[in-house]
């Protein structure tokens, strides 16, 4: 089998599908526009508190475009396991492991291109309303912010699209991680210093900070995420090997 | 490659590559000794549990080119799981199933040699027909201009643009042989291909099974109903509780299974009764006052009446029909697995 055919088959089915083309947007509209909304508000007038971050203010929008992300990465894997698409795909390109690396091949791809966007549009976007406090894209921490972000994204997406395989179903993935993103994990995270640091949104998130909350250097806290995200990406592998199509 | 019978739209499957690494064709190639068939089936030994459930149990069959093979067996016979087994989407418990003598899986590009259509509602519904197709193509480096032959092969060409989940039955049936159809294979595995088609579809369905046998291809088709199958099935292979029933020759399985029964209508049932029992035949009464005799032709009766002097009113050849012949099989296996445990 050519890898290349494979990927290019893979890219026709994600951008042939409404949903993911959808929520990939919605990771843009949903991070930018929310930086650039609250900092709009608020300006500068925050600048003096202790709790002030100059690289979070901007990406405060991220835990809405995360679920965005996790939504994409859902549904470019879970679309398979609608009506037995699978049989189809299998039956195409019946090396599996082919097949699973070329459909996340895309998903990380498109979810990093699009991160890369939202987090170059939320930083300038949500820094331009921050006057003196803003911090310029040639600092070391905001360029680490940017690109950290981006990755966290597409390993948001990966994570889902992992957890999808295992379960086989979008449905089950989304009402899983969204509540635990939006309320398990705000709550945890309020007790910082505790294992909550490790759960996979806030270990990722430490990238986004000038100083960091939690106990995780920006970059550890990305590759905490990135286990997590192996860990799902293998346990979907090993659940679409081993089991019947 | 051996000539092709030249076939009413073999035209129209125009061969979309020239790397086929093995099956171009029909070939033969002779292994250890035996000759084997670049495109056959062979299933040897298979078995798939589920649980308690054994969904195939030891069958062994080979499915030849040039053929249609009917795939038959009530619901839950097993067809489809075997299905499932040739195409390496399930993994058998035992035993091998084999295309060409190589798994399903081994194959390069395998939409090339192998089409099959499984399940009507496969294509994703927010998809469109055409990219549908398109998707499958790239993966195998099949041209897109071969995808918009396949559709209008299929007769969907005016809704390709249209989302898969417009379709009705008939058409999301039609786009699944479109699918099957795409790679040009020498092999085709069709699950209850008629299913939804309206009665035009289905004889359309019938007419291009027979040409791709007739291209020397290998088709097997699977299907629940006996009567239609028989109608274009060149080799009978029937399954019952995942067992291998029967495995024949359309017409050798009708000549065995159907038999003959005469109906006579008399003015003198008693006398006629006697001379019946006389020569040994087994006359039976039926309710309407008509006697009927079984395993007995019109050709012997009737001299037989002539020659005893009685006046037949009525003389008719009944013949029971295939597809009861066929429920009398397959209701015989579903007893002997149920007496199975006690014997254990």
């Amino acid at each position: 089998m050519s890898t290349a055919a494979v990927l290019r088959s893979e890219w026709i089915k994600i951008r042939t599908l409404r949903g993911t083309a959808w929520s990939l947007l919605a990771v843009f509209l949903l991070t930018a526009g929310f930086a650039i909304a609250a900092n709009a508000a608020i300006g500068d007038s925050e600048a003096d508190s202790a709790d002030f971050d100059a690289l979070f203010s901007v990406f405060l929008g991220l835990n809405l475009g995360q679920i965005a992300a996790i939504s994409f990465g859902t549904m470019a894997m879970s679309s398979e396991y609608q009506g037995g698409a699978i049989r189809a795909s299998l039956t195409a390109v019946p090396n599996r492991g082919l097949f699973y690396a070329a459909k996340l091949a895309n998903v990380a791809g498109l979810a990093l291109a699009m991160g890369l966007v939202t987090t170059f549009v939320s930083f300038l976007g949500g820094s331009a309303f921050l006057g003196d406090a803003a911090l310029s894209l040639g600092d070391g921490d905001a360029l680490r912010a940017c690109l950290g972000g981006a990755v966290y994204l597409a390993l948001m997406a990966l994570f889902a699209a992992g957890l999808t395989a295992v379960l086989r179903s979008g449905l089950a993935v989304l009402s899983i991680l969204i509540p635990f993103i939006l309320i398990v994990s705000m709550i945890l995270g309020e007790t910082s210093g505790s294992l909550a640091d490790y759960l996979p949104d806030r270990a990722g998130q430490q990238v986004l900070y000038v100083d960091p909350p939690s106990d995780l250097a920006p970059w550890a806290g990305l590759g905490v995420t990135a286990l997590w995200t192996g860990a799902a990406v293998l346990a979907g592998w090993w659940s679409l090997r081993r089991r019947d199509a | 490659m051996n000539a092709m019978v030249p076939a009413g739209h073999g035209s129209c499957l125009p061969r979309v590559g020239e790397d086929f690494p093995s099956a171009g064709g029909s070939g033969h190639m002779a292994v250890n000794g035996s000759v084997i068939s670049m495109t056959a089936i062979d299933v040897k030994d298979l078995t798939k549990v589920y649980g308690q459930v054994r969904a195939v149990d030891h069958l062994t069959f080979s499915v030849r080119p040039g053929q249609v093979t009917g795939f038959l067996g009530p619901n839950g016979a097993g067809k489809s799981t075997t299905m499932r087994l040739i195409l390496g989407l399930d993994r058998p418990s035992s035993g091998t199933a084999t295309i060409g003598g190589r798994p399903f899986t081994r194959l390069a590009e395998p939409l090339r040699h192998v089409g099959a259509l499984l399940d009507a509602q496969a294509p994703h519904g927010s998809r469109t027909a055409r990219s549908h197709l398109l998707a499958l193509a790239a993966s195998n480096r099949i041209p897109d201009r071969r995808v918009d032959e396949v559709l209008e092969l299929t007769g969907i060409a005016s809704a390709a643009s249209r989302r898969v989940k417009t379709f009705s039955l008939g058409m999301r049936q039609r786009l699944g042989i479109a699918a099957a159809l795409l790679g040009d294979p020498q092999v085709l595995l069709l699950d209850e291909p008629s299913n939804g088609l309206d009665p035009e579809g289905i004889i359309w369905i019938r007419e291009l099974m027979r040409s791709l046998a007739r291209e020397n291809r290998t088709v097997l088709v699977s299907s629940h109903l006996m009567g239609e199958t028989a109608s274009f099935a060149d080799h009978l292979i029937v399954l019952g509780k995942g067992r291998l029933l029967a495995d024949t020759p359309t017409k050798d399985f009708i000549a065995a299974r159907i038999k003959p029964r005469v109906r006579v209508r008399t003015t003198e049932p008693a006398r006629l009764r006697e001379v019946l029992l006389r020569h040994g035949h087994t006359p039976v009464e039926s309710d309407d006052g008509r006697i009927l005799i079984d395993d007995a032709r019109i050709e012997a009766i009737g001299p037989l009446a002539a020659q005893e002097g009685i006046v037949l009113l009525e003389l008719a050849s009944e013949e029971a029909t295939l597809e009861q012949a066929y429920l009398d099989l397959t209701a015989t296996a579903t007893e002997f697995t149920a007496r199975a445990p006690q014997e254990a």
